[in-house]
């Protein structure tokens, strides 16, 4: 087994033992932080994929500025760690059965996935080269430009709607 | 086929000695130091004031709006990483690209600075 | 590094938005910088801005089918149709804002800003082709929508709506994106066009794969069009928005997403398996118009009805998309993994299809505009907290109280009924023909009989305005002139459309020249 392999593995199954704690934690802050773990991790998955840019970008982003706002919105509600206890409802149940049965699904088609290169892979050293983040800036203004123009006018209207719903004197 | 992890070496590296210090000092301050323990020394340390109340408050919304104007201005820088990289090769034209997406965000800073937003209300 | 070069033709379609993002910027500019106390300048820059735009994609709509900007986008009759519906929904959201928001002290440019970003989401979303650009939109849309449901934020009733319809709306757009992600796995291109000619392999070597990509993509949309089962948001969140906001929501946002939805899915539909999305669709259709309907029938809550009734046409808009999948529209099932015409032959009832839908959208816009805009005329802001602000009892007596408003809300109301001399009625009759000359006899049956049920419910609001006394102490806010222009306006095209649809019908007989087809 290679040391990519290894890592993998590692990664994966912190992912998901960190994924489980962010749902079963009573408490919502040490949710939060195992959030962070699954962020971190998950980013390891990124540089084994050679995503060097997602990677970072998961650091920074994510671990970083999203979950400092997740924290502030739970400092804000204030949750105490005697919240309410889940019960068993008719609605809780379908959707639990229809979340069990979207995983299957999604873990099938995983399953059933060729162990080779997708067929439209034709160059693996370009695979390599590609996540680094001299690449995808030479894509992204140049190819990519009508979306990349577009996310600006995301941001434009997200900062007037964090304005609009959260301001305290508007 | 190389490797995607030879360029993280240094962080495994930082980690590894991270992880050393945080085992090692603990443990020789606990084997070094002199130890006593009272109820006094146990209490959470307020600048020598007696603790007052829990330290989950309520944050007010403000610090919301402080963080999400924060994320979308670092989502901004994000993008300015991979052209600041390839300034040369990209040139005029992707000066102009990055203008277009940056005088875009601009006219929502300006927005943002006037309707006193950045302003700390209390 | 080699740049690429635009024309100035690239420019064109993209026009109408950058020209709805001037004016919002303009806006919000003009709210920080000028400070004065009226504010109707503010309404009056959105509507000329939606004009503008609106004026632009019209012309645009005459030049012939082709792709822009690297790909990604494309214009076609078909999308630039939508952005006229979108700025005509836009400019009427304004107006009916306008009166609105002055009663609630709550008229701030921010407003008008985000129904310009969203319409300009919408306008773009309608001609993206390519996945990554079509999130994008979807998202500047989705964005402005969210922030404006909590618009007013006092009270519990809006936050509830923001909350829910941004949770809800951010689940589905990560199913949406999971699917194309995944769908981009299979094939290895996010555009749409290339996505068609690798998929047909694609479907054979990994069909499991295939399918999650399309279920998801598929239940993403579902719920931006409101369709049953996904439909669960609608009421709460329309009820909680301001009312011109969910007028807003129940015709722009909707054209936009079904454009978007019929695009997606005609690019790949016929390669992965058209029986398979002609089944899903039929049974979504099906399932809208009857559970729309049936929902809608107990409520007393007008502005709820009216909620129900919108996802009732959803249903009606689904029979429309469903012919253009069924049996007689594509080649036998040998020829259906091969990448490449099996269309061919039946553009004409392709073409019947897509007209009538963008007819549709046409005639709900106007319709669910104008009874949106009556609910919100006769709303005070004092009876909010209490509950009953849209109750059956506040129409009783209307036509003495108002007898313009009681006129316009019965137009409304028969337009969405479907009945004649309306445009509704037109609209109906058009998506219904195009069902049945693809073959769907049962469906279109099925909606006949659904709105014939609907009529029950829109009737009766017009049997408490018109035959009820007036309800002891029952006040109304005073009137304002854009509203008051604004049903005008709208009345005049749901009568005038329904009489005379010829000229508007013939240009939206262009959507056929769809892009790609």
């Amino acid at each position: 087994m290679s040391a990519e392999l290894v890592l993998f593995w590692v990664f994966a199954a912190a992912i998901v033992a960190s994924a489980g704690g962010v749902i079963i934690a009573r408490n919502a802050i040490a949710s939060a932080m195992s959030l962070v773990a699954c962020f971190f991790f998950l980013a390891g998955i990124y540089v084994l994929l050679w995503a060097h840019t997602i990677a970072a970008l998961q650091v920074l982003v994510y671990a970083g500025a999203i979950m400092v706002l997740f924290l502030f919105v739970i400092m804000l509600l204030s949750l105490t760690e005697s919240g309410p206890v889940a019960q068993l409802s008719p609605s809780r149940i379908l959707g639990a059965v229809g979340t069990a049965g979207l995983l299957a699904a999604l873990v099938g088609a995983l399953l059933r996935l060729p162990k080779t290169l997708p067929t439209w892979v034709s160059d693996t050293a370009q695979v390599q080269r590609f996540g680094t983040i001299k690449e995808v800036g030479q894509v992204m203004y140049t190819q990519w430009l009508f979306p990349f123009e577009a996310v600006s006018l995301l941001l434009l209207v997200a900062i007037v709607g964090a304005v609009v719903v959260a301001k305290p004197r508007i | 086929m190389e490797s995607p992890l030879v360029p993280y070496l240094p962080i495994l590296a930082v980690l590894l000695l991270a992880g050393l210090m945080a085992m090692a000092i603990p443990a020789l301050t606990t084997r070094l130091g002199p130890r006593s323990v009272n109820p006094i020394k146990s209490e959470s340390f307020e600048c020598g004031n007696p603790t007052l109340g829990t330290a989950r408050q309520r944050f007010a919304v403000k610090f919301y709006v402080v963080a999400l104007l924060f994320i979308v201005f670092d989502v901004e820088a994000v993008f300015l990483y991979p052209w600041a990289v390839n300034f040369r090769a990209l040139g005029w034209f992707g000066y102009g690209t990055m203008l277009m997406f940056a005088s875009t965000l601009v006219m929502g800073l300006v927005y943002i600075w006037k309707k006193g937003a950045l302003e700390w209300e209390s | 590094m080699n740049t690429p070069s635009f024309g100035l033709d690239d420019f064109l379609p993209v026009l109408p938005a950058a020209i709805l993002t001037a004016g919002a910027i303009l806006l919000l500019v003009s709210e920080v910088f000028l400070g004065s106390a009226t504010r109707t300048y503010q309404a009056l820059l959105a509507v000329v801005t939606s004009v503008a735009a609106g004026a632009l994609a019209f012309s645009n709509a005459f030049l012939p089918a082709h792709a822009v900007l690297q790909g990604y986008a494309v214009l076609d009759p078909f999308s630039s149709f939508t952005t006229v519906v979108v700025c005509l929904g836009t400019g009427l959201g304004a107006l009916l804002g306008a009166g609105f928001l002055k009663h609630r002290n709550a008229e701030r440019g921010e407003f008008y800003a985000l129904l310009l970003f969203a319409a300009a989401g919408m306008s773009l979303l309608a001609m993206s082709a390519e996945f990554i650009t079509l999130f994008v939109n979807l998202e500047v849309l989705s964005v402005s929508t969210y922030a404006l449901t909590a618009y007013l934020r006092r009270g519990p009733r809006p936050s509830e709506a923001g909350f829910k319809y941004f949770i809800l709306g951010a689940f589905a757009a990560a199913l949406l994106l999971y699917g194309a992600a995944l769908l981009y796995g299979a094939t290895g291109t996010t555009h749409l066009s290339e996505m068609a000619a690798g998929l047909g392999a694609a479907a054979k070597a990994q069909p499991a794969l295939v399918a999650c990509g399309f279920f998801l993509v598929g239940a993403g949309f579902a719920f931006k069009v409101a369709a049953v089962p996904f439909h669960m948001w609608t009421p709460d969140v329309y009820e909680g928005a301001p009312t011109p906001v969910t007028a807003v929501m129940s015709a722009g946002v909707k054209a936009a997403a079904f454009v978007a939805l019929v695009r997606v899915f005609l690019f790949l539909g016929p390669v992965f398996d058209p029986e398979v999305v002609f089944v899903i669709f039929s049974a979504l259709a099906a399932a809208t118009m009857v559970v729309g309907n049936l929902l809608a029938i107990p409520q007393r809550n007008v502005k709820r009805m009216l909620a129900y009734s919108s996802v009732a046409h959803a249903g009606y808009l689904l029979s429309g998309v469903a012919a253009l999948f069924a049996p007689a529209t594509v080649a036998p099932k040998s020829g259906v993994l091969s990448a490449s015409a099996t269309w061919g032959a039946d553009s004409a009832l392709r073409g019947e299809a897509l007209k009538g839908l963008l007819f549709y959208l046409l005639a709900y816009t106007v319709t669910s505009l104008g009874s949106f805009g009556v609910v919100g005329a006769l709303e005070r802001r004092e009876d909010e907290t209490k509950g009953n602000a849209w109750d059956l009892d506040r129409f009783s007596g209307l036509a003495q109280r108002r007898p313009f408003q009681a006129a316009a809300m019965a137009v409304f109301l028969l337009s969405l009924g479907g009945i004649p001399p309306t445009v509704g009625f037109m609209a109906k009759l058009l998506v219904f023909r195009a069902a049945v000359d693809a073959g769907l006899v049962g469906l279109a049956v099925l909606g006949v009989l659904s709105s014939a049920a609907g009529v029950y419910y829109y009737l009766r609001v017009v049997v408490y305005m018109y035959m009820r006394p007036a309800v002891e102490g029952m006040q109304t806010p005073e009137r304002q002139w854009t509203t008051e222009f604004a049903l005008a306006a709208s009345a005049l095209a749901v009568v005038g459309l329904g009489l005379l649809p010829g000229s508007v019908s013939d240009w939206l007989s262009r959507a056929g020249l769809i892009f790609g087809q």
